[in-house]
């Protein structure tokens, strides 16, 4: 039978609320369950043992008998045994129940939870209380437990947590003996965990189902994964290279001063007069909308427009058309936009384009330091794409580009980095992806950051200042 | 009349001339651009050099200004609106030339003796004249005034690309050179190794080499393989293709972008790499073909060196420019009447594999050229890293014109002087071949081999692979490729 969500709000103690969830389980299927930690993804297994309160929506579908094994349940379990021993003061001093009991608890086949003892390893563990057991211990016994009763559906919320190498092969061997008779939803942090039985992949975040996958989708799993993986690693964004130092500024100057500035094209102007100012350590959301001059205001900063010769700009400490090369202003600057990924039509393998944010060039063409080639290979790990630091970079997919130019531009900490539209034409996980490196590296570093969007949904948390062009 | 510059020099000073040339390493440019520094650079010409090149050394830190032809200015003419637009000063010969301490003249080579007659004496005392090619200097013999430096920086690349790969962070290969009669101060070599790191040259490679092998190697280049090759194979493959019946649109497009395609994988490996690019059997097919060709193409090979070289060519160019261009308008016009450059290309998807595989013939013919100029310009003494530079390196960068649009736009993108180089070359060659070509069937172009079984011997594989790698372009092609670590796709 089909397990139907239908736009499901769940509560559980007014703590966390899962919203709208909208799912679907087949009898034939099998599931991940995954987010970062604080997702939710524990709280919609458990939705499936009618755990939590439903606000709204449908549920059904859930078969009678689920089999649940999670460290709420555990918890549960043993707390309800020290409960009994409170609850038994008088003289003896009770032993709890044994774990024996604990298993063949009616519900159980006899015959299947010894089979599963032995393979466990546990026989000698039979007779002793169930709240002596480690806790390890006793989560094997929980998940024979679950599995000796014959369930209709199993829920493993982490169910290889902890368990040595034999025992995890021993318990995934046995799982996929039962992909034909029993669906499962399991609760995993790992993709490297993922049993090869699983079919698809339902990805939790802030208590939204945002993603569900088919494994069979390879594009989408593996976008999936990297998700996962910036989401959920320790990883930090990698240090800026101190070899290759980009020279102190001086801290009571602005980063960029724009006084007056006009850019006019056959005559018609784009820009009149805008006086424009950014200090360091300010981080600014520029929006407007198309044809309202973003780019051309942009590349007035970064050197890339003939007018800022014509203009009063002031950047970085120099007074732009006084014999500064545009190589001294982009020092400063990490750079991402579309039009830079068009131009990076490139064959060169990812480390390098990485490596080519130190030399502010479209292509590497400079011999790079092993500093340089460590630094890279750090920021290859962050995205998760450390076994491909050597594929060329034309043949990655849109998204994987753009994440990759955005670790180009921030590889040398630059003091301003700008980041012109860089979600545009990525889809949704593409987005996701993105906008949680950008996080990961305006919560990390110094760096200023200007952001450039005309999608209000796209906010970067800290962003505190705002500039909005018209349309001319 | 002209006085021919080569020709006045004795015999051992020809010679080493022409073979002056070193590929200088990025290590000796560690000055930058500071011998320019506080200077004023004034570019005459606002084309398709001066528009690039001034870009480039303003954003290296330079003071730029262009001075124009007074009704260039006056009817605000494309010149002058590149150059405003870009926001550059502009002014006239009499405005800006007296406050230069650096000259470019970047005016069509056939304008030069005029240009140059009416700047010089508005030129400052010890002032500096550049020019990016040495036509004016070696086949007409100018004469500079003795207190000017005279120097030249010329990038191996169309404007386009001088811009493009500076922006990127890298530069095009680049030579220079200074003319040893106009160096008073002996700042000549300082001058233009600050230019050519100025416009991002020294990043790709630069040569230093000397007026005259400039001159010899480039005119050899884009008469014989660059353009004229190029134009005397399209016409030819697309003839043969419709006598043969293929498609028209289909044989058009299968060469306006033929070229372009089978030469780029010149950039990245060489004649070897796009050899390399076709199956077994039509490798063997290709150099065979090749092999032909080069036999009966060699003495024109010849004829146009030894042109180039006594002055002929150069003379006779020159009285076409005194009698209105008449030969090189007709050629022009002759060109557009022919039955490839009128048939547009068909809308029929052909894959990048498929024009290596039906496009053997064009194969061979390129390999044919580009060896052919590699050994003519090296018999006559210009050194391998000049000619790898003039013939392979640029074939590449011409087949994109012809991708563009087709035989016009190759001849408007490059200069008057490769133009009709180009169409001498052109009329000669195509009654050379007429014989050759008449063996010419569908499966060296249009159709392919269509083999069932792709066996070929071993031996005589080989054979054809040695031969390829042994060729001496192929060895100094893959040093200097060496020092441009990264390829981008063009295609
Ligand atoms: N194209 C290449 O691939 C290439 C490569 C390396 C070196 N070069 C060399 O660079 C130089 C310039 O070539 P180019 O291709 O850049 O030329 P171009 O695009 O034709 O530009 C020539 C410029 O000179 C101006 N001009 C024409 N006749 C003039 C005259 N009589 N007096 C003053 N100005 C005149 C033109 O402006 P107005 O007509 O508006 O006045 C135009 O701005 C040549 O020496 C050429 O050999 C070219």
């Amino acid at each position: 039978m089909t397990i139907r969500l239908e736009d499901l709000t769940v509560n559980f103690d007014e703590r966390f609320q899962l919203d709208n969830i909208s799912w679907q389980i087949e009898d034939s299927q099998h599931w991940v369950i995954t987010g970062a930690n604080g997702s939710g993804k524990s709280a919609l297994a458990a939705v499936l043992a009618g755990a939590g309160q439903q606000l709204s929506g449908h549920l059904s579908g859930v078969p009678a008998r689920v089999g649940l094994v999670s460290f709420e349940a555990q918890a549960e379990l043993i707390e309800a045994e020290l409960k009994k021993d409170d609850a038994d003061i008088m003289d003896v001093v009770s032993e709890g129940t044994p774990v024996r009991e604990v298993l063949l608890n009616g519900e159980t086949d006899p015959a299947l939870v010894h089979e599963l003892v032995g393979k466990f390893g546990l026989e000698n563990l039979l007779d002793r209380a169930f709240r002596k057991l480690s806790t390890g211990e006793s989560r094997k016994m929980m998940l024979i437990r679950a599995l000796a009763s014959n369930p209709d559906l199993l829920v493993l919320d982490e169910p290889f947590d902890g368990l040595d190498v034999d025992t995890l092969a021993m318990l995934q061997g046995y799982l996929a003996s039962l992909v034909d008779t029993v669906p499962m939803v399991m609760v995993l942090n790992r993709f490297d965990e993922f049993p090869g039985f699983i079919t698809h992949i339902a990805y939790v975040d802030k208590g939204r189902l945002e993603h569900q996958v088919a494994r069979a989708d390879e594009t989408a799993y593996g976008e999936l994964y990297k998700l996962l993986h910036l989401k959920t690693t320790d990883l930090q964004v990698p240090g800026a290279d101190p070899e290759t130092a980009i020279p102190v500024l001086d801290p009571s100057q602005p980063l960029v001063k724009l006084n007056g500035i006009n850019i006019k094209y056959d005559d018609k102007a784009i820009i009149k007069d805008l006086h424009w100012t950014i200090e360091r350590n300010q981080h600014w959301q520029l929006s407007g909308p198309n044809g309202s001059g973003k780019t051309g205001l942009l590349s007035l900063i970064t050197g890339d427009h003939p007018q800022c010769y014509v203009n009063d700009i002031f950047v970085f400490g120099f007074k732009r058309g006084s014999g500064e090369s545009i190589w001294q202003i982009k020092q400063f600057i990490g750079y991402v936009s579309t039009a830079l990924q068009w131009e990076y039509r490139v064959g060169t393998g990812l480390r390098n384009v990485i490596i080519s944010g130190f030399y502010d060039s479209i292509g590497l063409y400079s011999k790079c330091t092993d500093r340089q080639r460590q630094i890279a290979d750090q920021w290859l790990a962050l995205l998760g794409m450390s076994d491909r630091a050597d594929q060329p970079f034309n043949k990655l997919s849109y998204g994987d580009q753009r994440l990759l130019l955005i670790a180009r531009a921030m590889v040398k900490h630059p003091p301003l980095l700008i980041l012109d539209e860089p979600c545009l034409g990525l889809d949704d996980m593409n987005r996701q992806l993105v906008l949680a490196l950008i996080e990961k590296i305006c919560a990390s570093s110094e760096t200023s950051v200007l952001y450039v969007n005309h999608h209000p949904e796209d906010q970067i948390s800290g962003i505190d200042n705002y500039l909005e062009l018209d349309k001319r | 009349m002209s006085n021919n510059y080569f020709n006045t020099l004795p015999l051992r000073e020809q010679l080493e001339q022409l073979a002056k040339c070193r590929f200088m390493d990025i290590s000796e440019f560690p000055d930058g651009v500071e011998a320019l520094k506080g200077k004023k650079i004034v570019v005459i010409g606002c084309g398709a050099q001066g528009l690039a090149q001034g870009m480039n050394l303003r954003d290296s830190g330079c003071d730029v200004s262009y001075t124009l032809r007074a009704a260039a200015i006056a009817e605000k003419r494309q010149s002058w609106k590149n150059a405003t637009e870009n926001g550059f000063t502009v002014g006239t010969y009499e405005e800006l030339i007296p406050t230069a301490d650096v000259v470019l003249n970047l005016t069509p080579d056939k304008q030069h003796t005029a240009v140059v007659n009416a700047v010089m004496p508005l030129m400052k005392q010890d002032a500096c004249l550049s020019y990016s090619h040495g036509f004016n200097i070696v086949e007409e013999g100018m004469k500079i005034r003795d207190d000017l430096t005279v120097i030249m920086v010329a990038p191996k690349c169309p404007g386009s690309e001088v811009r493009n790969e500076y922006v990127r962070g890298f530069g095009v290969p680049t030579l220079i050179a200074v003319h040893e009669d106009n160096d008073p101060k002996g700042e000549g070599l300082a001058l233009a190794k600050a230019y050519a790191v100025g416009t991002g040259g020294h990043k790709a490679g630069v040569l230093m080499s000397s007026f005259i092998a400039e001159v010899k190697s480039d005119l050899m280049g884009e008469q014989t393989i660059l353009c004229g090759m190029l134009q005397t194979g399209s016409l030819l493959c697309f003839d043969k293709m419709v006598e043969e019946g293929i498609d028209p649109g289909y044989a058009s497009k299968l060469i306006q972008f033929g070229w372009e395609t089978v030469t780029e994988a010149l950039k990245y490996g060489g004649v070897t790499n796009m050899l390399d690019r076709l199956s077994n059997p039509a490798k063997i097919k290709a150099f065979d073909l090749a092999e032909e060709l080069k036999v009966i193409m060699r003495p024109l090979y010849n004829k146009h060196q030894d042109d180039i070289i006594n002055g002929t060519f150069s003379r006779v160019m020159m009285e076409d420019w005194a009698n209105d261009d008449k030969n090189l308008l007709g050629w022009r016009a002759e060109t557009a009447e022919t039955a490839f450059e009128k048939t547009p290309a068909g809308d029929v998807e052909i894959t990048e594999q498929e024009y290596f595989d039906k496009g053997i013939l064009m194969v061979a013919m390129v390999k044919a050229g580009v060896e052919l100029a590699f050994e003519t310009m090296t018999a006559a003494g210009i050194i391998a890293d000049s000619a790898y530079y003039e013939s392979l390196h640029e074939t590449p960068l011409i087949a994109n014109t012809i991708a563009r649009k087709k035989l016009y736009e190759m001849n408007a993108t490059i200069s008057d002087t490769a133009e009709y180089g180009c169409y001498l070359y052109n009329h000669a060659c195509l009654p050379l071949l007429a014989d050759f070509m008449k063996d010419i069937k569908t499966d060296v172009i249009g159709k392919g081999l269509e083999l069932s079984d792709s066996g070929v011997d071993n031996a005589r594989l080989i054979e054809v692979n040695a031969a390829l790698r042994a060729h001496p372009v192929e060895a100094i092609g893959s040093t200097l490729r060496g020092h441009m670590a990264d390829m981008k796709k063009i295609v």
